[in-house]
């Protein structure tokens, strides 16, 4: 019996070293791993932080080893942090582990400008730099990343919205992709006529819907923002009229068909099941991106990309809100010429060749029209030439910077509110603008008493 | 003697000392924290700016939001949790008796509740699909034209309170173990003195499961108060007229969206003083309805 005890007490010391063994093995292999071993180890090192993943974060990739195989001075080490990417921003500078260069949304900059967290570029600016960015870039994108006249961001990847057409339906509707509507009152109809529905009126596939009020009040209007008072837009005659259009030709469509049929549809961003692909959307308002996706995923679709037309009374043509990637550099950062070096190759100030070859990978639009003039981007643009509309609405003066405010987010919340409460019914245009500039209101006041500078 | 008893002493902290360290740098310090943060406004990216009393006045007399999202959230909570609680005993009672197969029973009303809740999440946004979804489909089979749900004003709430029923088998396990803890004796003694089902029911299964119910109440109290995975997956922008928008979402947006970090602690001790109230009636009241003989 005691034989029997001794033994069961051996088996269970062996049991136990045994666990004890494996649990120091696993922490060993994750205490000691390494990250991934830099290619360049003697150069200077410079953390880039960017906001893509998955298939994006392979293109963020190429063009740092490309900046890396450029010269011999420096080092960029890319890393994805999408998702919160504004607040892991925030805590690595007020934690003391910034990083030296990161993209961020330009609608972020504003808050962190006023909260003193990134440099003034233009002190990292050569005379040369200068005369780059103030006078030979486009003016909407230069001042998109601008705030209180500092330059605190500067583009690698910029965004605007134009109307996508499928000219294969448009030619089965018995409509004209090379006479595109003039008018947004023009453009509904077509939508409607392209619209299929089944027996019972249930929406098999939507021609168009007019929507995003943020956007089309650019269309109708000087939009969100004022610049000569520096202060925001909401219930304007113009803006009410971007909504009362919405409502109006959300009603004719039918609310309840039309949002029925849109919960039923891929919401996939940056895969072929774009329901403009698929054909299930025959006219759409989307990004430029999404030229080098149909490129990608369906490359022998024909169709268009226009401007939205403005309305018949009191338009604007050509009217957009640019948003987008915008480099920017830390108050604390640790190598900010090497960062700034960084910025320059991508955004065109060296090597504008190089610079194109950066947007094109992406499909985006860059901060200089030099950028545009290069062979490696017209050689891009003969293969993509419905490009050339964000091109042309880039350079135009209808063409607005998102309003510079840190307090961005909660207004294109509460703009995104009254769009949907006037779509359901539940209020007048004019009543949810009006409340959204009670609530603006309120807001604003609630920062003032809390003692915020803006 | 003297120093063993503290060698013992010291031996115990230090093996509860990773705990207690953690517990007190990652819950007991930001716990406390947020109190002083309360009382400031703060944004991250500045230090905290003390502002006294503002956050809380604002938050009672200005924020029209703030009393709507509670609104929703206590509707959930008052629907919901007596649903949950009901159903759980009721599953319980019918799981507790002697029918070949029980086991398998048993664990299909339990698996859904040790799915992940993203998980369970994503499903219910397929099914509930008001075109592609398995509901709509199968009422349009039988010539009904199934609601929008989580786009209708109408039935988005209920829609949640739907699937707040679905975990329901983690809390039907523990009825069933309170149950079971039940002495036969007693039942034994009431046939003897003639009692049938029904009695047996009302007068010994279900005073005897109330410690159960008790613990199970103040649970799902507490669980209805800090209800956020679910709705926003489904409806991260509070869903049609606000009718999903609950306390947490909007709790989470004032402090990670808007960066108003102040407010948002407010917030958050607003809510601990009701979970804390809502508990302590709870407690209050256990011994008008709460059995704890054996």
């Amino acid at each position: 019996m005691a034989e029997k005890t001794s033994l069961g007490s051996r088996k269970s010391i062996v049991q136990w070293i045994g666990v004890f063994l494996a649990v120091i093995s696993v922490a060993a292999v994750f205490a000691f791993q390494q990250p991934t071993p830099r290619r360049y180890p003697k150069r200077i090192p410079v953390q880039f932080w960017h906001r893509w993943g998955g298939e994006w974060a392979n293109v963020v990739n190429s063009i740092c080893q490309r900046y890396n195989a450029s010269q011999d001075k420096y080092e960029v080490i890319p890393l994805g942090v999408s998702g919160g990417s504004d607040i892991k921003f925030r805590l690595g500078v007020l934690g003391g582990d910034p990083p030296d260069v990161m993209s961020m949304w330009n609608g972020a900059i504003p808050d962190m400008a006023d909260n003193g967290l990134l440099t003034d570029l233009t002190t990292l600016m050569s005379p040369a730099d200068r005369d780059y960015f103030f006078n030979q870039s486009y003016p909407v994108v230069r001042d998109s990343g601008m705030v209180d006249g500092k330059v605190c961001g500067v583009t690698i990847g910029s965004d605007l919205y134009a109307l996508y057409i499928n000219v294969y339906q448009l030619k089965a509707a018995g409509l004209d992709a090379d006479h595109p509507p003039k008018t947004l009152e023009e453009l509904c109809d077509w939508g409607e006529k392209l619209t299929i529905r089944d027996k019972a009126g249930n929406v098999k596939r939507l021609g168009f819907l007019l929507s995003q009020l943020d956007y089309l009040t650019y269309s109708f209007g000087d939009g969100l923002w004022d610049p000569s008072t520096q202060q925001i837009r909401t219930n304007t005659p113009d803006n009410v009229r971007a909504l009362q259009a919405i409502y109006d030709f959300r009603k004719r469509m039918g609310q309840d068909k039309v949002q029925r049929f849109q919960a039923s549809l891929n919401s996939g961003s940056d895969t072929g099941g774009w329901p403009f692909i698929t054909g299930e959307l025959s006219m759409t308002l989307d990004g430029q991106w999404r030229v080098e996706e149909i490129r990608k995923y369906s490359p022998k679709m024909n169709y268009r990309v226009i401007p939205i037309p403005p309305p018949a009374q009191n338009g604007r043509t050509m009217g957009g809100c640019l948003t987008g990637n915008f480099m920017i550099i830390p108050t604390t950062a640790r190598q900010k010429e090497g960062a700034w070096d960084f910025i320059r190759y991508w955004s065109g100030f060296t090597d504008p060749e190089a610079s194109a070859q950066c947007f094109n990978d992406g499909g985006w639009l860059p901060l200089s029209p030099k950028v545009v003039q290069t062979k490696t981007f017209q050689k891009w643009l003969k293969g993509n030439p419905q490009f050339q509309t964000f091109l042309d609405i880039a350079g135009s003066p209808n063409c607005k910077p998102l309003p510079p405010v840190p307090y961005l987010q909660y207004l294109i919340d509460g703009i995104a509110k009254a769009e949907d409460r006037t779509v359901r019914g539940e209020m007048a245009p004019q009543a949810a603008m009006d409340d959204l500039a009670r609530l603006m209101k309120q807001e604003l006041t609630k920062r003032k008493e809390l003692g915020y500078a803006r | 003697m003297r120093g063993n008893r503290v060698r013992e002493n010291l031996t115990g902290w230090l093996f509860i000392s990773p705990w207690l360290l953690g517990f007190l740098i990652f819950t007991a310090g930001p716990f406390l924290r947020s109190i002083y943060l309360s009382f400031t406004r703060y944004n991250i990216s500045a230090p905290p700016r003390w502002v006294g009393l503002a956050n809380y006045q604002k938050l009672f007399t200005e924020d029209e939001l703030f009393w709507k999202c509670s609104f929703v959230t206590i509707k959930f909570a008052v629907v919901s949790v007596p649903l949950t609680v009901a159903l759980g005993v009721g599953l319980a009672l019918l799981l507790n008796q002697s029918v070949k197969g029980m086991t398998v029973f048993r664990t299909v009303f339990f698996l859904p509740s040790i799915v992940p809740t993203v998980a369970t999440t994503v499903m219910f946004l397929w099914i509930l699909n008001p075109t592609t979804g398995l509901i709509n489909r199968l009422l349009q089979s039988f010539g009904v034209a199934g609601p929008s749900w989580l786009n209708d004003a109408t039935w988005a709430f209920w829609t949640f309170v739907m699937m707040s029923l679905w975990g329901v088998g983690g809390s039907m396990v523990i009825y069933l173990a309170g149950l079971k803890d039940i002495p036969t004796y007693l039942y034994e003694a009431a046939v003897i003195d003639g009692a049938g089902p029904y009695q047996r029911l009302k007068n010994i299964t279900l005073p005897m499961v109330t410690p159960v119910v008790f613990f199970n109440l103040v649970m799902s109290i507490i669980g209805a108060f800090q209800y956020f995975t679910q709705p926003y997956m489904m409806t991260p922008k509070g869903g049609p007229d606000d009718s999903t928008h609950f306390y947490s979402m909007y709790l989470f947006d004032r402090a990670w969206k808007y960066l108003d970090m102040g407010y948002a602690s407010a917030m958050a001790w607003v809510l601990f003083v009701v979970v804390v109230g809502l508990t302590a009636i709870v407690l209050k009241t256990q011994s008008k309805w709460v059995h704890y003989g054996g």
